[in-house]
């Protein structure tokens, strides 16, 4: 019974490994710098590493948005997250699991008449953005050290490509890692308050029932990097990421800092041992990293290099994607609930008249205008920089 | 690793050689010239037999670094701007024993009052393809010095033009003791020569892409 509700789980992760271990190894891929079957049994074995050894610190505060305490909720949370990455990839629109898990997980607080914890909504889509900016950051400090080094080592340009793809092969393990430890909470994280498995005693080490739950997660994704993502990665992969090898090594490397940072619970630990705030630990959405790395390469290339589109992409993620997938979870846990008569989950933390109750409008209300300025300074700032530059090659030109 | 890391290894070295190979071909083309415009058929027979040799052995590397780079999945995202890089530096010498060869069957004259001329002319368009090659070098280790090196090629192409329409031009307009067919014989002639740095030029305008892309 518990496998069968774990079945939307394993298809998300399924599809989660179709198309985000692409992110890690399409371009390297793409480029045939390496091979596609290197590459797939890299991914699976480092994301079950990554979803096992470290999967549960994001995981926990997703459980924090929402404890989804029936199976039936669980299974209909990430069922609804699901079709809405499938329906809305095939309808070409930008999507990420992460953001589809978030809107689920809302949907279903809302249908349970649950309070959203404010703090948790707050980390997760201040991580929307700073995912991407960190990404870009990364990637434009990243991409600057590589040439230089380039440039003091005068190395062969065949020794550099050899090194490059011995270093592609790494930086996509840590990337495969990083993917697993921080993802798998979108594919098993609903799961974990509603399935209390026991700890197994292995002998030379044990496994808590999040982690059992975790290691069946990052197996459907592990399938999905061996099933499906070859025609991923040697077509949207590659198309998506028209890079030079050593721009996909700084891209897939920052992608994997990036996730490793709002993964890793010793480092967010260390943050606050040296007294600075600690590092949420949240899932962020690779694709949207990989995007705002990418932008960090069109950025250290020129202001020319950047494409806008992918700007917009990121933005409007932000709302459509939570949105749609709060919208049919809705819908579905009513057909599951009052169709099947199948336990959705009850209410444990009703929202309160007063304070924390209205906070979910409350951040709707603030934080979207706030995304939105953010994004059209942004865009100003492109536009104007753009003018400038077009206005002095002009006068270069007539003078 | 360590049985790619030596046929990478294998393959630059055999480049390097490539690239000794097509600046050695030039100057044996300089040095043939200069002995048939001098008349001595021997050192010419000698330079030659060598250009043969060394155009075949262009060949050879040609198609070999070619096949590895396949083989081993080389520089998989510039491979196909490298085979067009390495055929056109192999057109160079190509080019160049084509040259001596037609010297050798079709026996040209060239008149005394015409020596320097051929010299000069055979000098600056061997230089401009000469110049091709530590730019081509340079691509490997250090693309952002290809553009200023290059600018000696286009420097010595434009000289080649120059000196083969001023040679033209003294031929037809002021030689009029050679018959029309000779006139003709010697622009043919001067044409072929001049393809040499047309060739480098080519070279050098793609090598000039292939280094801009490697520096973005």
């Amino acid at each position: 019974m518990i496998f069968l509700f774990l079945t939307s789980g394993l298809f998300l992760g399924w599809t989660l490994g179709a198309n985000d271990a692409a992110n890690v190894f399409g371009s390297a891929v793409g480029s045939r710098m390496v091979s596609f079957t290197r590459a797939a049994v890299t991914a699976s074995i480092f994301v079950i590493l990554g979803a096992v050894l470290q999967g549960s610190g994001a995981s926990e505060t997703l459980s924090r948005l929402g404890s989804v305490n029936a199976m039936g909720g669980a299974f209909t949370v990430a069922l609804a997250a699901a079709l809405t990455v499938f329906s809305m990839t095939r309808a070409g629109l930008p999507v990420s699991t992460t953001q589809a898990i978030v809107g689920a997980i809302i949907g279903w607080n809302f249908f349970t008449n649950n309070a959203v914890d404010t703090r948790s909504l707050t980390q997760i889509v201040s991580t929307w953005i700073t995912g991407p900016v960190l990404g870009a950051i990364f990637a434009y400090v990243l991409y600057h050290l590589v040439k230089i080094t380039r440039r003091k080592i005068r190395i062969h340009l065949l020794g550099y490509e050899s090194w490059l793809r011995v270093g592609l092969m790494i930086v996509g393990a840590f990337g495969a890692y990083s993917l697993g430890a921080n993802n798998i909470a979108n594919v098993m994280g609903v799961f974990v308050p509603s399935i209390p498995l026991e700890t197994v005693d292995f002998g030379i080490f044990t496994m808590t029932g999040a982690q059992q739950l975790f290691f069946l997660g990052a197996i459907a994704i592990a399938a999905g990097v061996l099933t499906y993502s070859r025609k991923v990665m040697e077509t949207v992969g590659n198309s998506l990421l028209e890079l030079s090898s050593e721009a996909a090594f700084v891209v897939v490397l920052s992608q994997a800092l990036v996730l490793f940072i709002f993964s890793s619970a010793s480092l967010s630990g260390f943050m606050v041992r040296l007294g600075l705030p600690p590092i949420p630990l949240v899932p962020v959405s690779s694709t949207q990293v990989v995007v705002g790395a990418v932008l960090g390469i069109g950025l250290y290339k020129g202001i020319r290099n950047i494409n806008l589109k992918m700007l917009g992409s990121i933005a409007s993620g932000w709302i459509t994607t939570p949105v749609a997938a709060g919208l049919l979870t809705f819908i579905l846990l009513f057909f599951v609930k009052n169709l099947f008569g199948i336990d959705v989950g009850q209410s444990v933390n009703p929202p309160a008249e007063t304070g924390d109750g209205v906070s979910t409008a409350m951040i709707i209300r603030y934080s979207i205008p706030v995304l939105l300025l953010i994004t059209a300074v942004y865009l100003i700032y492109l536009v104007l920089a753009e003018k400038k530059k077009t206005e002095r090659l002009n006068k270069r030109y007539y003078e | 690793m360590s049985l790619f890391t030596r046929s990478t290894k294998e393959i630059a070295f055999r480049i390097d050689e490539f690239f000794d190979t097509i600046e050695i071909g030039i100057l044996i083309f300089k040095e043939g010239i200069k002995a048939y415009v001098r008349g001595d058929s021997n050192a010419f027979q000698n330079h030659l037999s060598k250009i043969d040799d060394l155009e075949g052995k262009a060949d050879r590397l040609q198609r070999s670094i070619e096949n590895d780079m396949i083989v081993h999945s080389i520089l998989p995202q510039q491979r196909s701007e490298m085979v067009k890089l390495l055929w056109q530096l192999d057109e160079i010498i190509d080019t160049a024993k084509k040259s001596l060869n037609e010297f050798y069957v079709e026996k040209p004259h060239v008149p005394a009052s015409l020596a320097q001329e051929f010299i000069s002319l055979a000098e600056v368009s061997g230089n401009s393809a000469e110049e091709l090659i530590p730019a081509a070098r340079a691509f490997f280790r250090e693309p952002h010095l290809v553009r200023e090196k290059l600018i000696k090629v286009y420097f010595f192409e434009r000289e080649t033009d120059k000196a083969a329409f001023q040679m033209k031009k003294k031929v037809f307009h002021e030689m009029h003791d050679l018959s029309l067919a000779e006139k003709a014989h010697i622009r043919y002639i001067t044409h072929h020569i001049e393809n040499i740095s047309d060739s480098a030029q080519a070279a050098a305008d793609l090598l000039a892409s292939m280094a801009i892309r490697q520096m973005l």
